[in-house]
């Protein structure tokens, strides 16, 4: 994003968040229509990206325009979300977060190593952390840093006000993430994207894509268990976190074939939330090589 | 006991008296009293875990005091209210601000049982005290014990009513929740010095003080960060004060749930209080005292109530910033004077522990319900009778 485009962005969430929600929802359907009509890039990557996700989709054309067509619904109605998020009484949403799994959680914590949630770009997640961390117990973000830097700035003070820690994903990043599982945090991070261009190249949907290690050396690291979590948006427009059996890294001595494989094993929970709820999968981005 | 606790103020907005409230209601439900709340809301979802919550009227927006009181203006609330404590039977009514109108007043002139009024504010002046004073005596008179929450805020009403007697039990402090350890906001927990302010965003609080101060010390202390946490009216003039001066490393947090606010003075390694006056105790000073801070506050009569400058905190007269941003550089490059201070400060906190003050509170309503006692019975209002009937 370049300046201009933040100053606009900042122009238009500073509108956004002075509105109803249900206003806010109209808009940002208007807005997706007109992105999904006339985005030169982000569509063609989208479907692409579907197609890959479910194979079913290349010979059904029109399925295909009806889930890209609610992926930028979604996709638009959660950076509404997010751009209410400043002056959201997130007290008061708690009743619109529901919560599936809790015993998985509640399995992760009895270890007393903090829980590592691995989850991908779908859902109203920053919401739905938002809303978990002002009202149940501090999250952390392991996140990517975004240009230009008054963006980054703004989003990790607007999720700072929530109680969330944006850790960025370089050396003093990854201490803090260290701290905070060691203190007992939760630290969510996604792995359906590589933003460094270190990933590891892997099978994703059964196509090699870089995929990042990071979550697994750390859970290889403190031994702690990694927790999938997958984050929706139901059809009332409220939101669900739901847990998923723990996966456990494995060390044998060899870090990066552990590595690789406690990934491996996250990644086939990953594919099977985003094949669940294609729809959600916010990732207009070029994951496989051939994308548009 | 059954106790009813009425505050005038907003109860869907942050502020000293209504958190004051909420905790005297969960202190005294864990000492195993029944409690109910009164309280004028603008929003219908407000509610209080430890005490079912009675909205009663709907706030109004007045200035008073250099800030922003939001109260209930409505005089036609007599029969609901009338309704509430013939159902309720309470053993006493606590009031907050009882000389505030129109809920409390309202609910005093009511009431038949013990009534306890706790007084919060302290300013120069108040004009309704002084013109208002013939009016507002035979409210007092209701009133079977009254409660101050500091000295100046004694000396204050006392100006308007001389010799009313009055107790000095001071704000709590909810040492569970304020604490040092608790989880900071990793991302603003560096090399920098964190310097938090905490209030609503309104001239008496002094922010405008503390940003000139910062402006000073930014260049002898360049690694130090400002956190403001809080919102209000004067939220855009800091946003344009920092854009335009280039401040660097203001982080203007706004609003902070209550869950996560203590984390942010753990967070931070200063905090400073710069009010200009017109604070009767300051409740953020017990909030920063209990999580373990050094503090750099103005001299203001409610500060200096609460403080004890050298031992947990570094004084200057308010709206000095000049020697404000000397104070925060003396204790921003001194982590020695920080550490001491802070544990002074921390240890000094367990006396406003709640625990403590809501024992004292209780031993005020026992006294009120002998007073009671001793007291000829009072005939109801003509408009309560109506409805209990």
């Amino acid at each position: 994003m370049g300046e201009w485009t933040w100053r606009a962005f900042k122009v238009v969430q500073s509108i956004v968040e002075r509105l109803p929600r249900p206003w806010v929802y109209a808009l940002a359907v208007l807005a997706a229509r007109f992105a999904w009509w006339f985005s030169p890039l982000a569509r063609p990557r989208l479907e692409y990206n579907l197609k890959v996700a479910c194979p079913e989709l290349e010979k059904d054309t029109a399925s295909l325009h009806r889930i890209s067509w609610l992926n930028f619904r979604n996709h638009a109605k959660a950076y509404a979300d997010l751009m209410q998020l400043p002056n959201a009484p997130v007290e008061a949403m708690r009743p619109r977060l529901k919560v599936e799994g809790w015993e998985y959680l509640e399995e992760a914590r009895s270890y007393g190593k903090g829980v590592l949630v691995v989850s991908c770009h779908m859902g109203s997640y920053e919401v739905v952390a938002a809303i978990w961390s002002a009202t149940l117990a501090p999250v952390s973000f392991f996140a990517e840093e975004l240009e230009p830097r008054a963006l980054f700035e703004w989003y990790r003070e607007t999720r700072a006000r929530l109680g969330i820690s944006v850790l960025t994903l370089d050396h003093g990043g990854i201490r803090k993430v260290l701290e905070a599982l060691r203190d007992q945090e939760m630290v969510i991070t996604a792995i359906d994207r590589d933003i460094t261009g270190t990933g590891h190249v892997m099978p994703f949907f059964g196509r090699p894509a870089p995929i990042p290690l990071g979550p697994a050396a750390i859970a290889l690291r403190l031994g702690a268990p990694l927790l999938p979590v997958c984050v929706y948006r139901l059809p009332d427009d409220t939101y669900m976190a739901e847990g998923t059996p723990l996966i456990y890294a494995e060390s044998t001595g060899d870090s990066r074939a552990d590595q690789v494989r406690a990934t491996e094993r996250v990644l086939r929970r990953i594919e099977q939330f985003i094949q669940a709820h294609p729809e959600q999968w916010h990732v207009p981005h070029r994951i496989w090589a051939g994308s548009p | 006991m059954k106790v009813g606790l009425v505050s005038p103020y907003d109860f869907a907005t942050a502020g000293g008296v209504n958190d004051h409230v909420r905790h005297l209601a969960v202190q005294l439900q864990n000492l195993g009293h029944e409690t109910r709340i009164f309280g004028p809301s603008s929003r219908a979802d407000v509610g209080v875990e430890a005490a079912r919550f009675y909205r009663i009227g709907t706030p109004i927006a007045i200035r008073v005091n250099d800030s922003v009181a939001r109260i209930t203006l409505s005089f036609h609330l007599a029969n609901e209210v009338a309704a509430i404590i013939a159902e309720e039977r309470f053993d006493v009514l606590h009031f907050h601000e009882p000389l505030m109108p129109a809920l409390p007043m309202t609910m005093l002139r009511m009431s038949t049982t013990a009534n306890v009024g706790t007084f919060h504010a302290f300013a120069r002046s108040n004009v309704g005290y002084f013109y208002g004073r013939p009016f507002l005596e035979p409210y007092l008179q209701h009133l079977h014990r009254a409660i101050t929450v500091s000295e100046p805020a004694r000396d204050f009403v006392q100006r308007y009513f001389p010799g009313y007697p009055m107790r000095v039990i001071p704000n709590g402090i909810d040492l569970s929740i304020y604490r040092p350890g608790l989880p900071p906001i990793r991302h603003l927990r560096d090399e920098h010095l964190n310097i938090l302010f905490v209030g609503r965003l309104e001239k008496r609080k002094g922010l405008g003080d503390l940003l000139r101060a910062y402006r000073a010390m930014v260049s002898r202390l360049p690694q130090s960060r400002l956190i403001i946490v809080g919102d209000g009216p004067l939220r855009g003039r800091v946003e344009s004060y920092v854009a335009r001066n280039r401040l660097p490393n203001v982080v203007l947090a706004g609003y902070v749930p209550e869950r996560v606010k203590p984390r942010y003075y753990n967070t931070a390694d200063i905090f400073c209080a710069p009010a200009t006056g017109a604070e009767s105790f300051g409740i953020v000073l017990l909030e920063a005292l209990a999580s373990g801070l050094p503090v750099v506050a103005t001299e203001v009569p409610g500060y200096m109530s609460v403080l004890e400058p050298g031992r947990d905190s570094i004084t200057v007269p308010a709206k000095n910033w000049r020697e404000l941003a000397a104070s925060l550089v003396i204790l921003g490059r001194d982590a020695e004077l920080r550490r001491r201070l802070g544990e002074y400060a921390q240890q000094k906190a367990r006396r406003y522990s709640w625990d403590l003050v809501a024992a004292e509170v209780v031993a005020v309503y026992h006294e009120a319900r002998k007073a009671l006692a001793a007291q000829p019975a009072r005939q109801l209002e003509v408009s309560g009778v109506h409805n209990a009937v």
